[in-house]
């Protein structure tokens, strides 16, 4: 993974040897996330299937709030449980990191200095 | 004769109109202001970008309003009214879709756009391998999808403006006179209606987005979004109040409220498909229309009334008194003894005819569903199914929408691309919080009003694409503010126009920016990009609207196949490039072309197997999306092993710390 010309060597120059903090959250989060997602999956799909599906006598179906049972606690609840935790994650856990400057950010800020 | 729905559309069709010409002069005015905006700055990364600086709202609501396309306001409630509680399990994924589909790739997309300089998908990917082939192959494949779902969403917005407008008079008398004009040229097809609501559709979003560029579309979607949140918010209790007045009516159940629906609904059973030839006991010296969603009653053999829907004109021609058997009449039987009552008991909404005979008649009730034993299948898994003797949702299909929504969403590059310009992290994560509620406060009630429709508007399996319309009317007018339906029934040609207008500035940012500046002309000046843009965005506009003049028969099978075609290809590249430091232009370009192969190749077995390309072949009873993203994902990784490693280069400007230079 060696760079062979002096010019790529220049620009290496430019950066540490230490992971960007940007893409190290990013990648921590990302992870996090697919673990909510799931959590998500293993819980409301299995849930419904063994309490909404084959059930014995849907003419009297379990209700709870108006709507069947296995919706509610398989879909709804979940649903407001992940909001709670979509609150937890953006205002508790995820990082403030720096995003960077793009090249005509930089020539607009420098044009507004000039 | 008309329908039902049809008359009550006709009450709020004032409100419609005005509703239609209202938000229209909004949307050209949010155009212009967007156009005094690009004054000043870098005119390609403020038109297709909005210069990187979208704040909470913007971003929010641009982003959920293009997620939410028209299926969402027209399949959708569609399919609840058809299979009932289970499609609260087929759209559980939204539980997670804001966090997935904004939170996995959208802070690491964000600063990679930056460090390169992107502004488009296809600019990334280029520019974070350094390679322009890559490029050109992410352009030829967002145009390839993009162009046949640009087709569809027009086809979508047409037929829902058309519903809109469905019993205006001025609309009428210029839909014939538009007939009389287009008569030479017959082949652009024969339904005046649609062409004219195409043609105001096509030209309204083509100017919009040609004039005011990103910050028109993306201003457009926040209002479009505050229409489709607000119209179901005031649905939800509308339905309800409507279901109350019809449980007080019902001697034979205390319940009220939602309670009430979902016990009524598990006592119902589908409807009975059915074909026949319509017969009238004498001839007559006119012709006699009989036009779709006609109500026709008959004796049965022990006395009691049977009730049909038709689900397409038919004539009897003067002189005959029975329909012509090439043209057999679509029909449903309605065999639930409340849904009968209700039609048969209220002459002043329903108009039932009885002076027609059913001869020839076949029936074909649904495959799971439509038999005993399945009973209370409404209320349960896997949903009634006219054509799957497994039902509408099994097991392995709920899996497959799991990842359909909320992984394949976040391989949508129309979602990159807005995830590309919000201003900061802070936008990232309050407008994560705001799409999670916004989903919420719109997915889970939409189920709950469609599943009081089962109860309310029995019998519109035949046309339950226009379910949405047609209880906004119902319900509006039931309580007496006619002059809400204007309103409601704005909410999903809202959220057709905000997908539309994103796809259209996609297409253009391709062809402008990834293949005529960063390969044809690298030195064209900003005048001549400029012009170039709004040619290209016209051009791809017209020749979209043209393409649905006839358009393609199945919308939503191509909206699913483009949508999941394009996770297919592009979700595993995306990930691998921002998150592995090892991965490399080969591996990324071998995981792509397999996942767009793999996905392909479902659809082409389901043409030789199913006899339609667009009944794919369910490998193990999954999606192709799982293949496609199963392979794609493999391949990008086995590819970028087999390869060489990337330029170190390109690995420490993307993955590593910058210096901090020293302060002058």
């Amino acid at each position: 993974m060696q760079s062979d010309s002096p010019s790529e060597n220049d620009e290496m120059e430019l950066y540490t040897d230490e992971l960007d903090p940007t893409f190290v959250n990013s990648r921590r989060e990302a992870c996090i996330i697919f673990c909510a997602w799931l959590a998500a999956l293993c819980w409301c799909v299995p849930y419904c299937y063994l309490n909404g599906y084959n059930v014995a006598d849907p003419e009297n179906i379990a209700i709870t709030f108006g709507m069947p049972s296995w919706v509610v606690w398989g879909i709804a609840m979940p649903w407001i449980a992940a909001d709670v935790f979509t609150v937890w994650f953006c205002f508790f856990y995820m990082k403030n990191d720096d995003l960077g400057v793009s090249p005509e950010e930089l020539a607009a800020s420098e044009a507004e200095g000039n | 004769m008309q329908s039902p729905e049809i008359l009550l559309l006709a009450a709020g069709s004032n409100a419609a109109l005005i509703t239609f010409l209202l938000y229209t002069l909004a949307v050209f005015g949010i155009a212009a202001f967007s156009n005094q905006m690009l004054k000043g700055k870098s005119f390609l990364s403020e038109y297709f970008l909005g210069s990187r600086g979208l704040g909470v709202w913007a971003f929010a609501l641009t982003f959920a309003a293009t997620s939410a396309s028209g299926g969402s306001f027209t399949g959708f409630p569609s399919k609840i009214y058809s299979h009932g509680w289970v499609l609260a399990l087929w759209i559980g994924a939204y539980v997670v879709v804001p966090i997935c589909t904004m939170g996995l790739l959208g802070k690491r997309i964000n600063q990679v756009a930056r460090i390169s300089g992107s502004i488009t998908v296809p600019d990334v990917l280029r520019d974070r391998f350094e390679s322009a082939r890559f490029g050109l192959m992410a352009v030829v494949l967002i145009v390839f999808f993009m162009v046949f779902n640009l087709v569809a969403q027009f086809k979508a917005g047409a037929m829902i403006l058309k519903t809109l407008l469905s019993d205006v008079e001025i609309f009428h008398r210029a839909a014939e006179f538009f007939h009389t004009v287009m008569e030479p040229w017959s082949f652009l097809g024969t339904d005046s209606e649609y062409l004219i609501c195409l043609l105001a559709f096509g030209i309204a979003v083509i100017i919009y987005t040609t004039y005011g560029g990103f910050h028109a579309v993306v201003w457009t979607d926040v209002m479009q979004g505050i229409v489709m949140v607000v119209g179901v918010l005031i649905m939800l209790p509308l339905a309800i109040m409507m279901v109350n007045d019809l449980a007080a009516k019902d001697d034979s159940n205390d319940a009220t409220g939602m309670a009430y629906v979902t016990q009524e609904m598990s006592k119902l059973v589908p409807p009975v498909p059915t074909n026949a030839q319509l017969q009238v006991s004498s001839s007559s010296d006119k012709d006699r229309l009989i036009v779709a969603g006609t109500w026709i009653a008959t004796e049965s053999d022990n006395g009691t009334s049977r009730l049909f829907r038709t689900g397409n004109d038919v004539e009897i021609v003067a002189g005959q008194q029975v329909t012509a058997a090439e043209i057999p009449t679509e029909m449903i039987e309605l065999v639930n003894a409340s849904d009968i009552k209700q039609i048969l008991d209220n002459p002043d909404i329903y108009t039932v005819v009885r002076d027609l005979q059913l001869v020839g008649l076949t029936q074909n009730p649904y495959k799971y569903g439509g038999s005993p034993e399945h009973k209370g299948t409404y209320v349960t898994g896997p949903g009634p199914s006219p054509n799957s003797d497994i039902g509408f949702l099994p097991l392995s299909l709920a899996f497959s929408f799991f990842f359909m929504w909320a992984i394949s969403g976040a391989g949508q590059p129309s979602s990159h691309v807005r995830l590309m310009a919000f201003k900061n992290t802070d936008t990232l994560k309050k407008a994560i919080f705001t799409v999670a509620i916004y989903y919420t406060l719109i997915y889970f009630p939409l189920v709950m009003i469609f599943c009081c429709s089962r109860l309310l508007m029995p019998g519109m399996e035949l046309e339950s694409d226009r379910i949405m319309p047609a209880m906004a009317v119902f319900l509006t007018e039931g309580v007496g503010v006619g002059w809400l339906a204007g309103l409601l029934v704005a909410a999903p040609f809202a959220a057709v126009m905000s997908t539309v207008d994103s796809f259209l500035l996609m297409i253009s940012s391709a062809v402008v920016r990834d293949i005529y500046q960063r390969n044809i002309n690298p030195n064209a000046s900003e005048a001549k990009v400029k012009k170039m843009t709004y040619a290209v965005t016209i051009i791809v506009g017209t020749a979209a609207m043209l393409g649905a003049v006839n358009p393609p028969q199945f919308l939503q099978d191509i909206i699913v196949y483009t949508g999941s075609g394009l996770a297919a290809c592009f979700l595993a590249p995306m990930v691998f490039m921002l998150y592995w430091p090892r991965s490399n232009k080969q591996g990324c370009m071998i995981g792509m072309l397999c996942g767009f192969a793999a996905h392909f190749s479902m659809y082409l077995a389901g043409a030789f197997t199913n006899g339609s390309f667009f009944k794919p072949h369910l490998l193990m009873n999954m999606d192709p999306i799982i293949v496609g993203l199963f392979v794609s994902f493999l391949a990008t990784y086995v590819g970028c092993l087999i390869s060489p490693a990337p330029p170190q280069r390109l690995v420490k400007k993307y993955f590593y710390k910058r210096k901090e230079l020293p302060k002058t």
